[in-house]
Parts: structure tokens; sequence; C-alpha cells
């Protein structure tokens, strides 16, 4: 079935001088969505859905435009073939490839400082953190502060996010509220928008502390992994609830904040893979928006063994029983989206692409985000810096002591930068979800050993092909779905 | 000359003619085979390309899964091969695409594009 939304002035518009079944291919890549359908998309994100077959026909010029005029009106008007050699709309597809491509310009916008590695949770995933009392060692210093304060703001982009993270970040409140002045005096006089936020448990959450983050709008990012028997056990905390202490402080925060300004995020452990659905709930029943069904953290599980495919395989059951919990709520009226799913969307079903760095070609890393760590060493990633307290320093890419070009251009970024595009990898160089997925050279190292990566065995690379591949033939078999998809990606809540 | 596909020993075979089949398209594809099977190209005779497979863990594969790992062999094959013919045919197309892309106008004028209306905005 070709596309029903096709604007397409009639077949006078073709040019029938030209012999019935000349045509040239304009660039594209197809993959099998099922047994019966294939999907075709250009290099701009555009799709087209066919019966399996269709693009044998096509590229051996079986095409043709008298009898098949709906295909061939289909293929030509969203840049799939052309008449001429060079098509005429060459700059339309171009602006496109550019639009598509936008992130690019203003390089890196997510500045993540380590301002405590200090926490008093001991989850057992993390490896990260450090229950002490030690300040000196564990915070980062004034000096350090101040020095990434000053590389953040020479980053071309006129929008700059600064986030605090831990450790739990709330224990060095103080050097937060440092931080925070500082850095707005720096954007006010460089006229740049500043947005700031803390990455927190909650647990240490109180009225003055939300006080100052009202006057200073600075946002809450909150961990909840599902309901209290899920949470309390991944997040271990010595004689008390993390989940309550974690409720408390959401509606705290929302009561002082605004709900608009406090988010949440999961973390998706083995045990959660048996409750999708009440994950979900909890969710929806806590009053956000939605839910970002994130996958499982490859420092939690053992990605690199043989294991990681079937734990993948866990993951996508999971991943697709969570989003068909999330797409009811939306048949019985509600608007609650599932983020990883609008993500994709996005890119599958809009000229524009998304600043969300794990998805991106360049990849995100280095263009999108910067992680400054306590100890003033400077990483392309929070997956880096976590890499790092293992000892394995392969993506530290300098201290906050070195310049800027040297940190952002240097022998390291430069040797990432060869490596960080998917159009140019194997595999992902013929993938037709080449322009909705990207490329992670660090999720590559962590999991694989390199940073190339080898996308048979990529649990990257199985997720994202099995969601998109799923996503696609959703909205292919149910205009329902199709509706609700379009209406997730339409509004900006 | 033609080769009838086969499956020896657990080993699936397949024979490719050179004329009809490009090199970088087999081993785009059996790139994807790597993680769980070995391959192999080689050539049958002159103008004969033989592809093979081996699953990595053998016991998994029962005559009748190797019976339809034959048939998704032969159909990937062809996928990849039309793939390579997109490729290689739109190369130059794709390059001047990007190149238009980035250049901030550099690229406009040359090949130049016309904004014609193939969509119907005007009436
Ligand atoms: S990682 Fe996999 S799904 Fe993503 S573009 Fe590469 S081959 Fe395609």
């Amino acid at each position: 079935m070709t596309k029903k939304t096709r604007k397409f002035r009639d077949i006078s518009n073709f040019n029938l001088q030209q012999n019935e079944n000349e045509y040239y291919l304009l660039p594209f890549k197809f993959h099998r969505l099922n047994n019966d359908k294939e999907i075709i998309v250009n290099e701009v994100g555009d799709y087209l859905t066919l019966p399996n077959g269709t693009v044998e026909k096509i590229i051996k010029r079986e095409i043709n435009k008298i009898k098949d005029t709906d295909l061939y009106g289909d293929l030509i008007s969203n840049f799939f073939i052309s008449e001429e050699v060079i098509s005429p709309l060459i700059d339309v597809l171009a602006t496109r490839y550019r639009t598509k491509k936008l992130f690019l310009n203003y390089f890196t916008g997510l500045h993540i400082f380590v301002i405590s590695l200090r926490c008093e949770h001991t989850c057992h995933y993390c490896q990260v953190s450090r229950v002490t009392q030690n300040k000196d060692l564990y915070d980062m210093s004034l000096l350090n502060i101040d020095k990434g304060i000053d590389i953040m703001f020479k980053s071309p982009n006129p929008h700059i996010t600064m986030e605090f993270q831990g450790g739990e970040a709330l224990l060095a409140f103080d050097n937060i509220k440092y931080a925070v002045e500082k850095a707005e005096k720096i954007a006010q006089e460089k006229g740049k928008i500043l947005s700031k936020v803390i990455c927190t448990n909650l647990a240490l959450i109180n009225e003055d502390i939300l006080e100052y983050c009202k006057e200073h709008d600075i946002l809450i990012s909150t961990s909840l992994d599902g309901p209290k028997f899920i949470h309390d056990k991944n997040r271990n905390k010595p004689n008390a609830s993390s989940y309550d202490l974690a409720i408390n402080g959401i509606n705290l925060s929302r009561e002082k904040l605004g709900f608009e300004n406090v988010s949440a995020l999961m973390t998706t452990t083995k045990l959660s893979l048996d409750y999708p659905t009440e994950i979900v709930d909890e969710y929806f029943n806590l009053g956000f928006k939605g839910i970002f069904i994130r996958n499982i953290s490859p420092y939690g599980f053992a990605l690199r063994s043989d294991k990681s495919k079937y734990e993948t395989e866990k993951f996508l059951d999971f991943y697709k029983k969570a989003l068909h919990r999330v797409l009811d709520y939306n048949f019985k009226g509600h608007f609650f989206t599932e983020d990883l799913a609008r993500i994709f969307l996005s890119k599958i079903l809009t000229p524009f692409n998304v600043g969300f760095v794990d998805l991106q070609s360049p990849a995100g890393l280095i263009n999108g985000v910067i992680v400054f760590n306590y100890d003033g060493s400077v990483y392309a990633t929070d997956e880096s810096r976590m890499l790092a307290e293992q000892k394995d320093y392969t993506f530290k890419l300098g201290t906050l002591d070195d310049d800027y070009d040297d940190l952002f251009f240097g022998e390291k970024s430069q040797e990432i930068t060869e490596i960080w595009a998917n159009e140019g990898l194997n595999g992902c160089s013929e993938c037709a979800f080449q322009q909705y997925c990207g490329a992670d050279p660090v999720h590559n190292y962590a999991t694989q050993g390199n940073m190339y990566g080898h996308r048979p065995t990529s649990d990257f690379c199985q997720k994202n092909m099995e969601i998109i591949r799923y996503l696609l033939e959703l909205m292919e078999n149910n205009e329902d779905i199709k509706k609700i998809f379009q209406g997730w990606v339409k509004v900006r809540s | 000359m033609y080769k009838k596909n086969e499956i020896i020993d657990g080993e699936v075979i397949v024979y490719a003619d050179s004329k009809l089949y490009s090199k970088d398209s087999l081993f785009k594809c059996m790139y994807w085979y790597g993680g769980k099977f070995h391959t192999n190209i080689s050539m049958y005779d002159k103008s004969t390309y033989r592809i093979s497979i081996k699953p990595v863990n053998d016991i998994e594969y029962n005559s009748e899964k190797l019976k339809q790992l034959l048939f998704q062999l032969e159909r990937d094959l062809i996928d990849f091969n039309l793939r390579d013919i997109v490729t290689k045919e739109t190369q130059n197309l794709r390059d001047l695409l990007v190149a238009k892309a980035f250049s901030n106008g550099e690229f406009d004028e040359n090949p130049p594009g016309e904004i014609s209306d193939p969509i119907g905005f005007i009436p």
C-alpha cells in the first residue's frame, strides 16, 4: 500500500515524452518490516511502506508511470526516484538534510558538572558513588567549578544547560549555589540562555533548597524506578525507604516549583523486566505526562558476554509491553507518552531531529554533551566517566586545566570523531533506519571492547532496529495508533 | 556455471553468478551473519561465487532450521545486491546532496536545482 497522504499533481505533471520506465534512482535504503511489507527510507528520513518485492521492481525499472501511476507519483514526490539525472529538487532535499542535522550548528549544549561523588544511598548497580564524609576528596572544588564554567561559556551554543549530578548532588548544595550564581552572571553578560538542572534522589530535598531552586529557575530531575517494591530494591538506602523519600520529594518539589519543572527517569534493572505494567502505572498515577523506558545499563549487566542478546530480547519484550500499556492510556483519552518512542517518532514523522545525545549521528558526545568530573577531569559522556571509575580512561579528553581547543578538538576527540557517524559504519551504512538511529562509540566500547562496534552482536543495534521496526509496523497496521503517535510528536509539553 | 544451492554437513552453501552479484554486496551480507556463523566467500569457478555459512553453535540447527537458513541467506544476498545497486547508482548524488547541505551556499548553483512545484502548492 502506498502513502495515502500523497500530495501530488495529476499525471500531466510527469514528463510524458520520456519512456514509461525511464527514471533515475535517488539515494534510499530499504528494510523488510515483516513477511508482507518492506519499507524504503530516503536520505532525509521520509518513508514509504510497500508490498514485499516492490523495491526490486523499482531498482529494475519495472515501475511504469502509466500503469503504476499512484506508486510512481509517491516515489517522485517523496524523493525516491527522479525523471532527471539530477533531481530539480536537489536544493530542497539539501535544505531538508541540513534541517535534520541542525543540531551540529550549535555544538555542545549540555554541560554536566559532577558536583560530588558522595552519596547516602548504596544502590547495588551503581559503581560510581561513594558513601563518605570526605568532601575534599569527592566534591568538586570551587576552583574546578570556576574552570568548568569558564569552558562552558566558550561553547558557541546560545543555549547552555548546566546539569548538576552526583553521587548525590544535593550533598554539595553550597557548591551548586556558588556555581549557579557565577554562571548566571556570566550568562547575562554574554547574552546566553542558561538552563539549570539538579539531578537528585530527593532524599535531602527541603523547603529552603526548593525556595532557592524557584528563585533561580532550577529544574529538578529525579530517579523513579517504579512502584515501591522495585524502587526500594534497586535503590538501597540504609534505614529508610528511598521510594518514600522520592515520592515526598516529588510532591514537595511540584508544590514549590510547579508540575512541569519536576521530571523523573527510570533505570531498568533485571527486576524491572517482570513489571512493565506496574512501572507504567506508577508514572501515570503520579501524574507524569510520560515515561522514558530506558535501556538496561551496560554497567549493571554483563553485556560483553553471550548473555547480552538474551538480556536485550528480554528488554525488548518488556519495552513492548510497557509501550502497549502507555497506548492503553491514550486509547482511554489521556495524553501520556513513552519518550524513547517519541524520540524515534519525531525523527520518523517530522522534518526535524531531536537533541537526544544517545541517538545522534554524528554522535552526541562532545558535540552535544561534555562531563566535568568532580576531580577536574573531563569526559566525553556520562558513560565515559563511569568507565573511568573502573580505571578505564579511554574517553578522558583531558582536565579542566587544558584549553578549550585541546579538549574539544584535540587528539582524543579526533580519534572519536573518526567513528562517530553511523553513515560510515559497517552495517549502519546500508541500514534503512540510519536516519532514525545514531552512533554511540562509548557504548560500543563499554559493551564490545572497541569504539567501532560490531552491529550484528551489538545490543544498541538490536534494540534500536527492533523498536524502530516495531513502531513502523504498529503505524502501518493500526491507524488509531498512528494518530496517537502523530499527536505525541505534535504536542510540545 | 549453474550450481544448485545446498546444505552439506550443517553448512549452508549458496552459489552466485559473479555477473549478477557484486563482491561488495556479498561481503556486506556476510557481515550480518558474522555474529552467529562461520562465514566464507570463495570462487567456485571463474564466474561463480561460493558463499557458505555454518552455525557456530550447530546443536541449535536441525535440518528444518538449516533449510530456513538457506532460504534466508538466498533472500539476504538478493537484498544486499539490490542495496549495492542503489548505493553505487546514487553515490554521486548523495555526495552532492551532503555537499550542498553543508556548503553555506557554495554549491547551491552547481549543478543547479530548480525549485518547481511537484507537490502542488501552487494552485
Ligand atoms: S545501529 Fe543498527 S539499527 Fe542503528 S543504524 Fe546501525 S545498523 Fe541500523
